[in-house]
Parts: structure tokens; sequence; C-alpha cells
């Protein structure tokens, strides 16, 4: 029974979601910092859509160098942009603050790809970004570049937990 | 070591300024009066006083030699700290400061921010400051941090660029804004960063943006009124690029009708990079303007067969109109971004025989190119370093002779190219010195694995097509202070320093080189034979451009930037992650033990003999 | 016969067997012999074992192989391994025939990807480049020299019509070269399995005279203009404001993306989504909405757009010509 489970969650794993229409996080939802007036809320969760599904990771992977995401990241090194296999994250490490940042942009620089990228893109993207510092199940990331071999794959890097994040990251 | 002051200095006649006395041209009515004030600053430089430092090469000539001497090989070693200030910006702070009539001027990185600092005052207060407020998203526009190479002063009003393509003219007597022109668009990748150059009442800017596919150009304004007085750019049709019936560049490569479309795959030309974002240099006696253009875009060139004109190249135009007179393309269907904007120093050398009016440029390919200025007939190019992606220039064509096994093939991994995407030598400028006819280049000694990549044109994003990493060439050192003497077509002697020598060169009549290092050590060194004077740790790595004045109380000052940042040392300044080794366009590998040797700064210092 | 035969099944413009130029022919003609030869061969070893089957004897007897049985075998190995020797060197020489291309020859370079094939025709000067997606324009009767790549995975370039197949590699440059002296239509195929959509990566190779594949050339070479038509007008802003932007070139406006095919000439073109679907208005909306449905795991994602905009786009689309 137990093969069986584990199984079929490794076909989970695989599925290639052609047709989904996935949302963007709802409005209101993404958060920046972990003050807040009165007693702490627990926030969360958002669950994203595709950081369970290694074909999802591998979309975001491909998008990440087709959009020019590394001419400013690198491949999570950074240059004109910030790195993103490090834990310091300015606008927040959660899924939907990584769709947010993607989305609607940052003001120092980060351009808004949300006209022109739909929000399934955007997970996918999203889910690739936070593999680059650990953030996805390493089952999913992926294990090598098919280029140049400019550093460890993403399976293979460290969680980095992540630094300036906002909200805190849910207790295990 | 060939020490050789003094050595036939009455030849020599090295281009200090204006030497034309009559430089009001009515022609040139509209900066009648701003071309005057200029001409008399010049002349009180090529008079010998020094006392200021008016533009940031120094002289129009781009030789950043100073006449004063106070300071000299005796004595370097006596020199202290008199005063510092801190920017309050902690980015790559590769600017020079000017110095004019008892007060300093020191424009930062992004923000921009110009300080007029009170020389007649202990300690330099602040006299006033001006904020353009350039805008934020720029940043993300910017190829090699957010640098500005600093600002330009005609007519009592300072000119500088803010990185969102804005120029601004600023009162000098009171830092109220006098114009402020927009000239590019961040939507398209274009951000500006160059030092302007000031002729003839013509405020002279370039855009940058190679890395974004921006259509580069060089744009003359009106110093008085900001207006627009003519743009040349740097691919498309001759009309658009000024090229009329003046041309005459001395090689076939370069002569033709279109070029800038004809060596483009259609329509390439309207994304195809070739800023500007060097220096300029001026020469009143042909009435030329010199300037490099910038590498083409995508860095892939198996995207973009043919020449691609007028990219990575120097051209000399006619200051007043623009018009282009000559050009000579460096790099040919540029392979590895080498871009042609390093400067064009202006000298006059007995060459072979006899007096030529020549131009020295150290290129970013490896090569260093001695060229007849009136012409644009290379005379010399010799590699003044570890070449291997070329095999020579051939002086019969102009033209570089590539090495087809290290050259770039979509897809593939090509390793051990040297000189890297940064070149030889980058924009860091070289010093000359007419006493001693000796070039002081600051470069880098750097190799690279590269892959070139599909690229995709985006507009506002990066359009590279391309993997790279860099690492110490050979030898075991990065980065190299030298003196070349261009007769002798030969290195009079060298440096070897542990980074990169980023930072630009000074020179002076006391036969002092000044040039400081990235872990921040300003150094002092006998321009005669390369020993070391003097050296002073500053707080941050240093990449900005050594300058010397005389100050009010009758002391010769050198002044330097420290602050260290730029593409080399973005891996400090923007907390790159080497882990990844194309971080940063691939520097942050070859740098990645930098932060072990330095931290972010902005502190403008200054020394003199107590 | 045979050709009658098999070309029942396999008539149309897909076919090994209905060469169209010399080397498809000398491909027709080693496999006519190659399946002659196996035919007679394999007749005379069913002949034989007939024959031995009913001549067996009829109780089991020691046996010596006499001197006959010994000439038989020898003759047999013998004879086969001529025959095979004879393959060899036909197939070697059919290879040699094809590998080297003649002077002069129409070059094109092909670069594959995930599924649809980028066709580059060089220009002297570089500005007469012409680049288009998934039709192959060649002149009748002239040899043509493609120079093939990949960006992303192993793909194999097939036109069985007019040659056989070559893999497309990435970061190599491969070349093959054919010639077709028949004007018509042609259908290559991916011949190595390159992901999901592998099957429907096809490519349409038009054969015609000098004269008409000049006009085709320097047709392409045009950028596009901005459309005089209010509604086509509309349809660009709509292209350069959506998603369209991120993937294609259309080349005079700047879109200059190169994840997708290039449109600049999209409307003169046959076939859309690699040869899936004929190049008509109802199919371009279809493909436009939703990619997904039609060929499930191609790169272009679905767009939802407002019916209006869509119609508009539309009209801009088909003034690309």
């Amino acid at each position: 029974m137990t093969a069986l489970l584990a199984a079929s969650a490794a076909c989970e794993r695989e599925t290639r979601r052609f047709h989904d229409e996935a949302q963007p996080p709802a409005a209101g939802g993404v958060r920046l910092t972990a003050l807040e007036p009165g007693p702490a809320t627990s926030s969360r969760a958002l669950r994203h859509p595709y950081e369970d599904n290694a074909w999802a990771v591998s979309e975001g992977k491909r998008l990440y160098s087709q959009f020019n995401c590394a001419g400013c990241h690198a491949h999570g090194g950074g240059g004109m942009g910030p790195p993103l296999m490090d834990a310091l994250w300015r606008y927040g490490a959660e899924p939907e603050n990584v769709f947010a940042s993607i989305a609607g942009g940052r003001p120092n620089g980060m351009p808004a790809f949300g006209t022109k990228v739909g929000a399934t893109q955007i997970w996918q993207l999203a889910a690739y970004v936070r593999s680059m510092s650990g953030l996805v199940p390493k089952d999913v990331a992926p294990g090598r570049t098919d280029h140049m071999q400019v550093k460890a794959g993403e399976q293979a890097a460290p969680e980095a937990v992540p630094r300036n994040a906002a909200p805190e990251p849910p207790a295990p | 070591m060939r020490f050789r002051a003094f050595a036939g200095a009455g030849l020599i006649t090295a281009v200090l300024g204006c030497t034309d006395g009559n430089g009001g041209d009515a022609a040139a009515s509209a900066g009648a009066a701003a071309n005057r004030t200029r001409v008399a600053d010049t002349t009180a430089i090529a008079s010998g006083s020094g006392a200021e430092w008016t533009q940031v090469a120094g002289d129009d000539a781009n030789t950043r030699y100073s006449p004063l001497d106070e300071i000299n090989t005796a004595n370097a070693a006596q020199l202290t700290l008199a005063w510092s200030f801190s920017t309050g910006v902690n980015r790559g702070q590769e600017a020079a400061p000017l110095v004019i009539d008892g007060t300093m001027y020191v424009v930062t990185p992004y923000p921009n921010i110009l300080y007029a600092l009170d020389l007649t005052q202990p300690g330099a207060p602040t006299r006033w400051t001006y904020r353009p407020e350039p805008l934020a998203a720029a940043q993300g526009v910017a190829c090699c941090d957010v640098v500005n190479r600093g600002p330009a002063y005609a007519d009592g009003r300072i000119f500088y660029n803010t990185l969102d393509a804005h120029t601004v003219a600023v009162d000098a007597a009171t830092g109220r804004e006098i114009w402020r022109t927009r000239l590019g668009d961040i939507n398209r990748g274009e951000t500006m960063t160059m030092a302007p150059l000031v002729v003839k009442g013509k405020v002279l800017v370039g855009v940058s943006g190679g890395e974004f596919g921006v259509r580069g150009w060089l744009t003359a304004l009106d110093a008085a009124s900001g207006a627009i007085a003519w743009r040349a750019y740097h691919t498309g049709p001759d009309a658009d690029v000024l090229i009329g019936d003046r041309f005459k560049p001395f090689y076939a490569m370069d002569q033709g009708t279109d070029l800038g479309v004809t060596s483009w795959p259609p329509d390439m030309w309207r994304t195809g990079g070739g800023g500007v974002w060097g220096f300029i240099s001026y020469d009143p006696d042909l009435d030329l303007i010199y300037y490099g253009t910038a590498n083409p875009g995508p860095w892939n060139p198996d995207l973009r067969p043919g020449d691609n004109k007028w990219t990575a190249g120097i051209f000399a135009r006619d200051p007043d109109d623009g018009a282009a007179v000559w050009f000579y393309q460096t790099s040919p269907h540029d392979l590895y971004d080498h871009d042609g904007i390093n400067e064009s120093i202006l000298v006059d050398l007995p060459w072979q025989g006899r007096d030529r009016k020549l131009l020295l440029h150290p290129g970013r390919n490896g090569y260093m190119y001695v060229i007849d200025r009136a012409t644009g007939e290379v005379l010399a190019a010799d590699a003044f370093g570890f070449v291997n992606s070329a095999r020579g220039v051939d002086l019969r064509t102009g033209r570089l002779i590539p090495e087809p096994s290290k050259a770039p093939v979509t897809g593939r991994v090509v390793r051990m190219i040297c000189p890297a995407a940064p070149g030889m030598k980058d924009w860091q400028p070289a010093a000359w010195s007419p006493r001693l006819r000796l070039l002081f280049v600051p470069h880098q000694n750097l190799c690279m694995d590269h892959e070139a990549l599909e690229a995709n044109y985006i507009s506002g994003t990066p359009y590279l097509g391309a993997d790279a990493k860099y690492y110490g060439g050979p030898g075991g050192w990065r980065g190299r202070f030298g003196a070349w003497d261009p007769v002798a077509r030969e290195w009079a002697w060298t440096i070897e320093e542990n980074f990169p020598v980023w930072s630009g060169a000074l020179v002076t009549a006391g036969d002092v080189a000044f040039y400081g290092t990235m872990e921040g050590w300003f150094k002092a060194v006998d321009a005669a034979s390369g020993r070391e004077l003097w050296r002073f740790k500053t707080g941050s790595g240093i990449i900005g451009q050594p300058v010397t004045y005389r100050g009010p109380d009758g002391k010769q000052y050198v002044a330097i930037l420290s602050g260290v940042g730029g593409w080399s040392g973005a891996i400090v300044s923007a907390d790159l992650d080497p882990r990844d080794s194309t971080a940063g366009a691939g520097f942050a590998s070859a740098m990645r033990d930098l932060p072990q040797h330095t931290t972010k700064g902005g502190t403008l210092y200054v020394f003199a003999l107590p | 016969m045979t050709r009658f035969v098999l070309a029942l099944q396999w008539s149309g413009r897909h076919s090994a067997l209905d060469p169209a130029g010399p080397q498809a022919a000398r491909i027709d003609s080693l496999w006519q012999f190659l399946w002659i030869v196996s035919a007679v061969v394999l007749a005379a070893v069913v002949a034989a074992l007939l024959y031995a089957s009913l001549h067996r004897r009829r109780h089991a007897e020691p046996e010596q192989a006499g001197a006959g049985t010994r000439t038989v075998v020898i003759g047999a190995v013998g004879l086969t391994v001529v025959i095979l020797l004879v393959f060899l060197g036909l197939n070697f020489g059919t290879g040699r025939a094809l590998t080297i291309p003649p002077d002069g020859a129409v070059q094109v370079r092909i670069t594959g990807k995930q599924w649809w094939w980028e066709v580059t025709y060089p220009g002297n000067p570089p500005s007469y480049q012409v680049t288009t997606a998934n039709e192959l324009h060649v002149p009748v009767g002239e040899p043509v020299v493609v120079e093939l790549g990949s960006s992303d995975v192993i793909h194999s370039f097939w036109p069985p019509d007019l040659v056989g197949k070559r893999d497309l590699i990435p970061g190599e440059t491969a070349s093959i070269w054919f010639q077709a002296d028949r004007a018509g239509e042609y259908r290559a195929q991916c011949a190595e399995y390159c992901g999901h959509q592998h099957a429907k990566m096809a490519l349409l190779i038009v054969a015609e005279s000098r004269d008409s594949f000049d006009r085709w050339l320097a047709r392409q070479r045009d950028s596009a203009r901005t459309p005089a038509d209010s509604l086509a007008r509309r349809g660009q802003e709509v292209f350069l404001a959506s998603s369209c932007v991120m993937c294609h070139t259309i080349r005079g406006t700047p879109a200059g993306s190169r994840i997708g095919p290039d449109l600049t000439h999209l409307a003169s073109r046959r076939t859309i989504a690699a040869g899936t679907l004929p190049n008509t208005r109802g199919h371009l909306a279809g493909w436009i909405l939703d990619p997904q449905r039609i060929k499930p795991g191609s790169r272009m994602p679905a767009n939802p757009l407002a019916a209006g905009d869509l119609e508009a786009l539309l009209a801009y689309l088909e003034t690309l010509q």
C-alpha cells in the first residue's frame, strides 16, 4: 500500500498540466512584513500550484532563460538584478511574494511582467526561482543544465532559510 | 626601464586643450559666449597653471596630465590625507571630481547627487547639493552597476547625465537647475553613464545600453538651452549616422553606402547597440571630436552576420554639425563584447621620421592602436597583453584577424578566450605624460569560457544571448598598471596587481603617476620607473578617476573617489553570489575573493603634502 | 509492381518511393536493388527449405557430411558474403554521392526547435537575409545545401521525397544537400524523437521555378508595414501589448523575440503550427486562443483574448503577407 501511494505521488510529480489556467494570488493576500498590529495572526498559506510538479519547475527554468530573466539575475547569482539563490529576499520569499514581484515588478528596476505573461507561466517561473535556493522539494527541482555548467543543479541547492522574508516561514 | 624626462621635450607638442585663440567662431553663434569662457579655462591649463581640473580627463586631448609638480618623486612618500567626504552612496564610484574656482564638484552614482564643496573653507564644507531624482526603475536597465563617470563644466554651468537618460545643466554658483533634457527612454533600456564633453557651446553626450538592444547615438545639446543640436546614430541609414560628403574612412571595409543597414540582418540595426559611454576627445586644430562606439547587440555574433557598422569602432566628427569625417572599426562583427568605447588620447609625436598628429587607443580587444587622427590610418596595433582571440591586425586592410578556434558558436562552450568580454582594458582611462612620452594604462588580465545562446529582444529586458565566466589569465595576476611606450611599441614598465586595475590613471609634471586598486589602495608611483613611492588604504575599493589641482591655499592636492562597484566590483556593491559563475555576466566568478578584501563605500579622499 | 503495391499505401507528399530529385532517386534505386536481391534470396531460401522438408528421410540414420553438402554450405556462405559486399559497396557509393554538394548551391540554414523549424536564407549583403518558419522554398533543378542546427534537443531533418535523414544537434552544424527536379510541395518531418509534439513537427517544402522563388525571396525581405486599416492597426496594438510580443518577431515593429516563429510574413505561409493546420482565419483563431487543445505541450500558452481584440489581431495577422 505504501509503495502504491509512493508510486502515485511520483506520477503526480511528473504530470504535465497543459490545460491549466492558474489564477493569480488573491489581491491583498500578499504580505511583505511579519509586523502587524495586535497579536500575531497565523498567516499563510496559499499553496503554490506547481511546487510539487517537476515538469512545471522545468518549464519555469526554460522561461527564465527565454524571457531574459537570466540577463539580469544570471543563473541565480545576480548581476543587474539581485541574486536569487541566496537567503535574502527583499520582497518576501513566499510563492505569492515571488509571483507579485514578477507580475507587478518592483520599484528599483524589476519590470512588471504581468501585462505580458499569463498567471500559469508566472507560477512556473516563481516555482523555478524558489528552487534556486532550495525552497521546493528536491525531487521536483531540475537536476542539471543542458548548457554550460555554471553551478550545481537546483536539485543540489542547499535550502537557504529566507532572511528578511515576510511573513515568517511557517513552523514545521 | 628607460628614463627619458625632458628628452626631446621641445619637439613634443602635447595637445593640451585649445590652442586656437579665435575659438569664438561666428558659425557657432548659439554657444559663442559659452565657447569663449571654456577656451579661457582650458588655456589656463595649457599655460601651465594646472590650478583647476575643469574636465574629467583634465583636457580636451584626454591626457590626464597635470603640469603641477609640487608633488614629485622625491616627496610623494610624505603625502597625507588632507580631508575626506562621504558621498552617502555606496555604489561604484567611477566619477572624476572637477575643481573650478575654489569649488569641487562631485557627482555620485545613482541617485546622481551633485555636491559642490567649498575648498576655501577648512574641511571643504558643502556649498550646495543638487538632487536630480532620476527614476528608480533606471537601476534595472543599467548593465554594469549604476555608475556615473563625472560631470563637465563650461560657462558657469555643470553638465552631467543622470542614469534615467537625462542631461542636466546646473548653475555652478547656486546649484539651481538651469535645464534638463530627456534624451532616452528606460523602457527601451536607454541609460546614460558617461561624462559629457563641452565643445564650442555644445554638450556632447551618448547613450549606454548595448546589453539592452538600444540603438546607440551621440547627441549634441546646446549648452545654453539644452535643445538638441544634432544626433548621430551608430546604426541605420547614412542620413541618421550623419554620414555625408565629408566622410572619408581610410579603409575599404568602412566605405560604402548605408553600411549601417546593409551590414546587419534585416531590421536588426534598430536594436543593434553601439552606444557611447566612454570619453570624448577634441582636437581644436583639426576641429574634430573623437570617440568610440560600444558593442553590437546581442552579444551572440551568430545572430547578426555582417560587420555590424558602426559599432565597436572609432568616429571622428565635426562638433558643429556632427558630420562624420572618418571611422575605423576596431572589431568588425564583434565576437566578444569588445566595444570600441575606450578613450582616444590625442598626442603629437614624431613617427617614423616625421611629426604626426596621432591618436592612441588602448583597445578593449587587446591591441594598442596608434592612429593618424587626421585620416584614420592605423600606424600600429600591438597586443599589450595576452591575446588568443585574434591573430593580429592586418595593417593593409585595417581588419582585426579573428582566431577561428575561439569564435563563438551558438550552443557550444568555447573555453579560454583571452581577453574576456571586459577586454584587456575596459573603461578605465589611461594617462599620457608628454614629458616622458609614456602612456599609463590601467588594465586587466582575464580570460573566459563562453557559450553563445539564442537571444530574444524584449524591450526593457537584457538582450545578451551568451553565458560566460571569467577567470584570471596566464601569469596568476588579474590586473596591471603599466607605462606603454608608443614609439618603441612595448611596455617601459608594468606593475602586476591581484585584481583588475579598474581605476583611471593620472600623471603629473612631477613625474608621479597615480592609480587605485580594487582592494582600496591608492598608489603613487615613479612615472619613469614604476617604483612605488607611496600608498594609502582607503575605505573601499577604488574604481574612480584620480585628479589633481592647486587649492586656494596654493598647495597641490590629489583627489580620488573610493567606493568599489562597477562591472568588476558588482560582486561587492550588489552582493552577487559567486556560486553561480555567470553572475555579473561572468565577472563575479573572476572576483570571488574580492569580498574578503573590501566592502562597499563611497568616500572622497583628498591628499596633500604636509 | 513493388512500387505500385507500396505506393498505394504511401502515395502523397511524404514518400521515399516517389523520388522527386536525384538524391532521392539514388536512394530509391539502391533500395529497389536491395529489395529485389533480398526478395530473390528469400525466395531461394524458402524454396530450399520446402525442397528439404518434402524430401526428408523416413528414418533417422547416422549421417556423414558428404562432399555435396560441404559444397552447398561453402557456396551459400560465399554467395552471402559476395552479396553483402556488393550491398556495402553500393551503400558506400550512394552515401558519397549524397554527401558532397556541388558548387553554387542555394544555401539555407534550418534550426530545429521544439516543435517547429526556423528557416533562414543567408543574405549578401546580410540585410538580404530572410527568416521564415516551417516552410522551405527551393528553386527547381538547382542543388540546395541545408545547414542544420538545433537550439534545444536533437532533431532530424527528413524530406523523404528529396533525400534521406540528417540529425540536428545542439552546438554542432551538420549539412545535407538535395535537388528537387519536379515542382510541387513536399513534406519533411522530424525523424528523431524530440519531445511531446515530435509528431507534429513538419516542414513544408515548396519547389518552384527560379523566377517565382526569387519573387518569393524578395517579398520575404520586406519588413511589415503599419496597416492602413483601423481594425488591423488596433490588432497591431493588441499584438504589441499582449503576450505575443514576448515570443515572436514581426520586423518593422518592436517585437523581436525568437522563442516562437518569425511572423513578419505569416499570412504568406500555407500552414500554421509546423504543418499541423492549414493557415486559415478560423484555424488561426483557434490556435491563438488555445494551442494546448490542438498541440498539447506546445510552447505557446493559451491567450484568452476578448472577442474584439481577437478580431482585430486576426485582421492584423492577415495583413502580414
